[in-house]
């Protein structure tokens, strides 16, 4: 404890600069707005997907697949939009230079930032995770449907907004950082929307499993539609797991790149 | 950390590729000094605040500011205060939550940090105001938010870049009269970037004038001016009887350029040496004889000097 009663954790500036974040996204209309957004589409898609028995063609299987993976794509999408923003987003809105200028180490402002951009999927899970559970009370996989988002949507959440937050870190631009953030979710979860037959041959297994992102919605049908047992899919968690932490590391070496830019 | 100087900077060089921004330049500031930097833009000026602020690598060359080395920036940025020419601020949160969260990043206790936000806000006349959001405040009111925020740290040298661009009159005089405090009450040395010479000729100590990223004078406001090739019209007011007389002594006079009667009784001279033929002239015109109304000395103006030192005056021609 500190003299004024606070904790360490609380002193430690990485702490500091989480809870600023932290208040600034979600006391604000940005973090609420995203996530009333999210919200809205994962309702419709949850209603259409429950009622709407002319237009639902799927499995009730699948429409639960399908629900859980648009939780986890847009709940990283909301993510990733939050951190490729916070240090490039900083740069051109003129307050990176003030913040440059305190005692704090770079890695601890970078550190700070994405822990704050993280709870943005982690807003979106916990949202989400009612809309699985009903949906999935008739075919009775709810527990797995729950399991499903709260391990893979943290996993790939956690890489992404750690690239997200690598980009905004050494682009001098929010445009480019947002921009090819977004691009490579979009290349990431492109094989997830192959034809199944695309992804049965020995090299689209291969680049299916490697891939965090669709490797991870790849996990959601083997569990939810094909009713895998989670042990015989355990090479599907391995790529989101290594991709949380390489991408981490990643976002904190890129620390050491966040320049105020070459202004005169 | 040191009782030398509190800005000691020499050789610095700031090179962006193959431009360099920064040329050799060397200053020193001592402590509870207010030390102009001036030039026109593009001069450097920001560059080398850039730099001693550990903003950017400098390509060559040393500073240590208050005993802390560049090569040190924990130790630079904990005894500095620095308000950017740019100067953007979170708009949704409040000033006082702005200063708690820097003093926070600058060490405070949560508790330290509230009283010091509190402090702050009175010093630089936003007490009331410290419960609105930012996205509320005029310009002048964020450029003060901003000096408080760089006196969050209580520092030692405080860099100012450009403190009143963008301000009306009275906001100038706002935050010139607050400068000049800082400087008198706490002893902070003060670094001042401005392209606003009225400014720094009323509140700096020394100056030194950037142009193309090289120091082409440096002194007190007074040696500066002194030194620039301009100002050295004398103009003398006579008997209007006395006239020719007096145009027949200074047509003697050694060190005269040129000699001009725009009208009856009124003399312009353009001399070499503003003080020492100034006074030669007075005293060849009394011992002739010559009675004299009036005499204005040869009076420069920092701006003229800046003109002329930095060639603007030609550039604008040009343009």
């Amino acid at each position: 404890m500190t003299a004024d009663g606070t904790s360490g954790l609380a002193s430690r500036p990485w702490a500091i600069v989480a809870a600023h974040e932290l208040r600034s996204l979600w006391l604000s209309a940005k973090g609420l707005t995203v996530l009333f957004g999210y919200t809205v589409l994962l309702s419709a898609m949850t209603y259409l997907a429950a009622t709407n028995s002319e237009l639902n063609l799927l499995d009730a299987r699948e429409s639960i697949a399908i629900i859980v993976q648009v939780a986890i794509g847009l709940g990283t999408l909301a993510a990733l939009v939050v951190s490729a923003d916070a240090i490039s987003g900083e740069r051109e809105r003129d307050s990176l230079e003030a913040l440059l200028l305190t005692p704090v180490p770079r890695r601890d402002l970078v550190i700070g930032k994405m822990l704050a951009a993280s709870t943005m999927w982690l807003a979106s899970i916990i949202v989400a995770l009612p809309y699985a559970y009903s949906i999935a009370q008739g075919p009775a996989v709810g527990a797995d449907a729950v399991l499903v988002l709260i391990t893979v949507g943290p996993l790939v959440g956690a890489a992404l907004t750690a690239l997200g937050m690598a980009f905004s870190a050494v682009s001098l631009s929010n445009r480019v950082s947002l921009a090819a953030s977004i691009g490579i979710l979009l290349v990431l979860a492109a094989p997830s929307q192959l034809p199944a037959i695309a992804s049965r041959g020995a090299l689209g297994s291969i680049l299916v499993t490697i891939n965090p992102v669709s490797a991870g919605l790849k996990l959601a049908n083997t569990i939810l539609i094909d009713q895998k047992t989670w042990a015989s899919q355990w090479t599907l968690i391995v790529s989101p797991v290594v991709a949380a932490i390489l991408l981490t590391v990643v976002a904190v070496l890129a620390s050491r790149r966040v320049r105020l830019g070459g202004s005169r | 950390m040191s009782s030398g100087p509190a800005v000691v900077c020499e050789n610095l060089e700031v090179g962006y590729g193959q431009m360099k921004a920064v040329d050799d330049v060397s200053f020193s500031v001592e402590v509870g000094q207010v030390f102009g930097l001036l030039g026109p833009n593009g001069a450097g000026k920001t560059s080398v605040v850039r730099a001693l602020t550990t903003i950017i690598d400098p390509s060559a060359g040393s500073a240590r500011i208050s005993g802390y080395p560049l090569t040190d920036p924990a130790g630079v940025r904990s005894v500095i205060g620095v308000l950017p020419e740019s100067n953007g601020y979170p708009e949704s949160i409040t000033a006082s939550e702005y200063l708690r969260y820097f003093g926070r990043l600058n060490g405070l206790s949560a508790t330290a940090a509230i009283t010091r936000a509190a402090s702050l806000l009175t010093e630089v006349g936003l007490d009331g105001v410290g419960g609105k959001t930012i996205r509320t405040f005029s310009r002048g009111m964020r450029q003060r938010l901003g000096i408080a925020r760089a006196l969050v740290n209580r520092p030692s040298v405080l860099f100012l870049d450009e403190p009143t661009l963008g301000l009306d009159p009275a906001g100038r005089e706002d935050i010139l009269s607050q400068l000049t405090a800082i400087a008198l009450s706490d002893g902070t040395s003060v670094v001042l970037c401005s392209h606003l010479l009225d400014d720094v000729e009323r509140v700096c100590d020394r100056i030194a004038i950037l142009d193309k990223g090289k120091i082409v004078s440096s002194g007190s406001v007074a040696d500066v001016t002194a030194r620039a090739e301009v100002g050295r019209v004398v103009t003398i007011t006579v008997e209007t009887a006395d006239t020719d007389r007096a145009l027949d002594v200074l047509r003697d006079a050694p060190a005269i350029r040129s000699i001009a009667a725009t009208q009856p009784g009124l003399i312009e001279v353009e001399v070499s040496r503003p003080v020492e033929d100034f006074n030669s002239l007075l005293d060849a015109l009394l011992r002739a004889g010559v009675s004299i109304r009036a005499l204005e000395p040869p009076k420069t103006r920092l701006n003229e000097a800046f003109l002329a030192l930095t060639g603007e005056k030609e550039r604008a021609n040009d343009r």
